[in-house]
């Protein structure tokens, strides 16, 4: 009877197979035809180069647009590239298979392996739920809260110009007015954009059929004005009201208290190790350093307080800014009344306080640097005498 | 995004007027040699920039009028309001009973302070009524007294209470003959206060002006209108919608800051000269056609021998063959009459404008030697004619335009100083002689900028 049983989910388990698999590849960016998951249960070479194109999507960051964080080359990377990315990134996961692991470069095998590869991750965690946050149509309007993600991606590479010959500093003048200017104007914008999303926020109070959010968003108002002009299907018919939760908060997985234990012991085993190595060595050096005077000494108290200072500063932040307590990436913005209170997700003067605190430490860190430069541009005057300073024109 | 305009004195008013009659007509001509929908969407984007809604549908000007004596004023309110096309704000207006004689230092220490929170509070009520500001125009008089004192002093205050918003004055540069006496000290006095505290100052030499009144119009009597009428028509043509970009036919959303941003970044550098092309009375209109190519090569060899219009322009003046470093070095451009440019802005208005080439504005030998054609020239386009003209083309340029007017005006006054003369009207206000040293030696700096290019 048991093995009646079995048989019988099996058959069902088989035929639900073709549809998963299909749906698979509609989902999956880059995702490879149903041929190519066939073939590749096969291990038939043939397939590998799309897999590990699969895999590499699949695991490198994606921004929170959707577009994939390319290098800015501009290019796809080489499939060898690609291969080591894929190993490095499944190997960091703590994926366990050596068989992945040694297979070659140029991509031309282990298609099965690579199938198998998916499967972990897919058993995993929300794989798929985690790409279709990325690239889902957003309903509301967003702000981000962090800039972790953006700081995470690698950015752009910074042009640099070689100058051939003294640079004209009235260029670098002009330059900076130009950045200033910009500000000036993304400012204005900015207001611009906040005080629109203020009358749509009010004007469509108790527009919305989800009571928590109580109005719409301009997606959503443009949706329904363009429904009403009978341009598009109501995509708002389709889609269930969005409940105001922030997108994929990254999952840290369970351990048990062992673990950590574990974890902690070894810690500390390392900053042993590390002590002992190190202070035989700062001693050598102290004493070769020791001879040279209250000159040196100096020196080492300014360096020590500036590293002080910035350790304080990275405290202040951290404590301040509460960052754990945050979640990441954007979040939608949903106008309460004053009085409102509960509710799930953050308060703006929350946010605000929050920014006015990172805002502080910047500012602290350009008061610092900009000292730090009339420090060396007063080093430098010294150096030439009969230089006279002419400050600009200002107030 | 829109511009709020401050009107200061008698000059202020009165051209400030011409000003948003040139913008009207012009955005309901129906000569625009469009479609009908483009024409629409130029139209509301003038309004939303120059004028605010009221219920009657009446467009009210996004204006702020002061002055310390109503008739003109009052002159300037009823003009409008008789059109019936559009009308200043019943609320909008400042004035006092008296004038402040011509004295700079009056206007700045006496009238400035004490009337600062009313003004204030005007320009704080037209700001609200905007749903995006992108910053000021203040429109006065360079020389005068009321425009020129109590003009530095709001400009002083904009610049402390709406510090993010751009600020242009568009300022009226005396006839060289004036009749105030102390004209060039009001005038060193306005440019270095106004040079501290103001982004862009758009000059508007009464000279010049002018001379286009007398040679290409032909009006025998030249009133004070017909020459705000012209300045109208040139600001007019710098302002109204054009192109975001190349290819685009949607219009940009913030000029001011974008005329800023590519022509006065630099501190040193926030003098602007202004020309147009083709400028003829309504008669002659009729029977002229032109093209590009044309009013283009007019419009470089305008820019490069400083000349304020089409007729009369110096053809032998060439730019220079070799661009040298020129960090210490005495301009021999001067000597050559060569116009050097820092950067330039070309707007172009009309029919089969993405045909005009624009290559002559783009030779590196026009422009000083830190700044690369590619940063330094800009161009805006619309295919909507402006003011009947089929084809017009306007210039801004932030280059040595105002070179030799400014050397005159700086030395007429420190001679002037170095007697003592009329200095006491000043002290007795509030200006020392301290203040005027410190305005000399600005605009002494200005002057070695502008020649050291």
């Amino acid at each position: 009877m048991g093995r009646r049983r079995r048989r019988v989910d099996r058959g069902a388990a088989v035929g639900a197979l073709p549809k998963a698999i299909a749906a698979l590849s509609r989902t999956l960016p880059a995702g490879p035809s149903p041929e190519i998951f066939r073939r590749a249960k096969f291990d038939r070479p043939e397939a590998a180069p799309a897999l590990w194109q699969l895999l590499f999507r699949v695991l490198s960051p994606l921004s929170a647009d959707g577009a994939s964080a390319s290098p800015a080359q501009g290019e796809p990377p080489s499939t060898e590239a690609q291969v080591r990315a894929v190993k490095s990134e499944l190997r960091s996961q703590g994926y366990p298979r050596r068989a992945l692991a040694q297979l070659p470069e140029d991509g031309s095998q282990g298609s099965r392996e690579l199938l198998l590869a998916l499967a972990w991750l897919l058993a995993r965690g929300p794989l798929l739920e985690r790409l279709l946050a990325q690239t889902r149509v957003r309903l509301g309007d967003e702000i981000p809260l962090c800039e972790c993600e953006a700081l995470a991606r690698p950015g752009a590479p910074v042009p640099r110009v070689e100058a051939d010959g003294p640079v004209d500093i009235r260029h670098l003048q002009w330059l900076m007015g130009k950045l200033r200017f910009q500000w000036r104007k993304l400012i204005t914008s900015q207001q611009e954009q906040c005080a629109l999303l203020g009358k749509i926020h009010s004007y469509t109070r108790g527009c919305h059929s989800d009571r928590s959010l109580g109005h719409l968003s301009v997606a959503e108002t443009e949706l329904l004005r363009d429904a009403e002009g009978g341009q598009q299907d109501t995509v708002l018919g389709t889609c269930p009201p969005e409940a105001s939760q922030p997108t994929f908060v990254p999952r840290i997985p369970e351990r048990g208290a062992g673990e950590w234990e574990l974890v902690a012991r070894e810690l500390q085993a390392l900053q042993e190790e590390l002590r002992g190595a190190a202070e035989p060595r700062r001693a050598a050096w102290e004493a070769r350093v020791g001879g040279w005077g209250p000159e040196w000494s100096a020196v080492q108290r300014a360096s020590r307080e500036a590293v002080g200072l910035e350790l304080a500063a990275l405290q202040r932040a951290w404590e301040r800014g509460g960052a754990a307590a945050q979640p990441h990436g954007p979040c939608r913005l949903v106008k309460s009344d004053a009085g409102a209170s509960g509710g799930p997700g953050l308060r703006a003067a929350q946010v605000i306080e929050v920014l006015r605190s990172r805002e502080a430490c910047l500012e602290a860190v350009l008061c610092q640097l900009q000292r730090q430069c009339r420090q060396e541009l007063a080093r430098l005057a010294g150096a030439l005498p009969g230089l006279i300073w002419i400050l600009p024109p200002g107030r | 995004m829109s511009i709020v305009t401050v009107q200061l004195g008698q000059c202020g008013n009165q051209i400030g007027f011409e000003v948003f009659d040139a913008l009207y007509s012009d955005s309901h001509c129906p000569q625009g040699l469009c479609s009908k929908r483009e024409n629409e969407v130029y139209q509301a984007s003038c309004k939303e920039r120059f004028f605010s809604e009221e219920e009657n549908g009446v467009p009210i000007a996004r204006a702020v009028l002061v002055d310390m004596e109503p008739k003109v004023i009052n002159q300037t309110l009823s003009k409008a309001a008789q059109s019936g096309r559009w009308k200043y704000g019943q609320h909008s207006c400042f004035c006092q009973k008296q004038g402040s004689g011509n004295n700079w230092a009056y206007g700045y220490s006496v009238h400035g302070p004490r009337h600062e929170e009313s003004i204030m509070n005007l320009i704080q009520k037209e700001v609200e009524k905007c749903d995006c500001l992108s910053g000021f125009f203040i429109i006065m008089s360079m020389a005068g007294g009321t425009g020129s004192g109590l003009g530095a002093f709001v400009t002083q205050n904009l610049q402390d209470h709406y510090s993010n918003s751009l600020k242009m004055n568009q300022i009226i540069w005396p006839y060289g003959t004036g009749e105030v006496i102390v004209q060039n000290y009001n005038s060193i006095l306005t440019l270095s206060h106004l040079y501290r505290s103001s982004d862009a100052l758009l000059v508007h030499e009464n000279d010049a002006v002018h001379k286009i009144c007398a040679k290409l119009m032909n009006i025998k009597q030249i009133s004070f209108s017909d020459i705000n009428q012209v300045l109208a028509h040139q600001l007019g043509s710098v302002f109204q919608p054009t192109y975001s970009m190349e290819g685009s036919y949607h219009y940009r959303r913030n000029p001011l800051g974008e005329l800023m941003e590519n022509l006065v970044p630099h501190p040193e550098f926030k003098m602007l000269g202004i020309r147009n092309i083709p400028q003829m009375s309504e008669n002659s209109l009729a029977y002229s056609t032109f093209t590009w190519a044309g009013l283009l090569k007019h419009l470089r060899q305008m820019l490069i021998s400083n000349s304020k219009m089409e007729e009369g322009i110096d053809w032998q003046v060439r730019p220079p063959l070799s661009r040298l470093p020129t960090l210490g070095k005495v301009s021999l451009n001067r000597e050559l009459h060569f116009n050097t440019s820092i950067a330039n802005l070309v707007i172009l208005r009309g029919k089969d404008v993405h045909s005009a080439d624009l290559g002559g504005f783009k030779d590196p030998a026009l422009y000083t030697s830190w700044l690369a054609p590619v940063n330094a020239f800009n161009v805006w386009k619309t295919q909507r004619a402006f003011s009947k003209y089929e084809k017009s083309a306007a210039l801004v340029s932030n280059s040595q335009f105002l070179l030799k007017p400014l050397d005159t005006i700086v030395g007429k006054a420190w001679n002037m100083f170095a007697s003592k003369a009329y200095i006491h009207q000043y002290t007795k206000f509030g200006i020392e002689e301290e203040d005027f040293l410190d305005s000399f030696t600005l605009l002494e700096q200005v002057v070695a900028s502008y020649c050291n290019l």
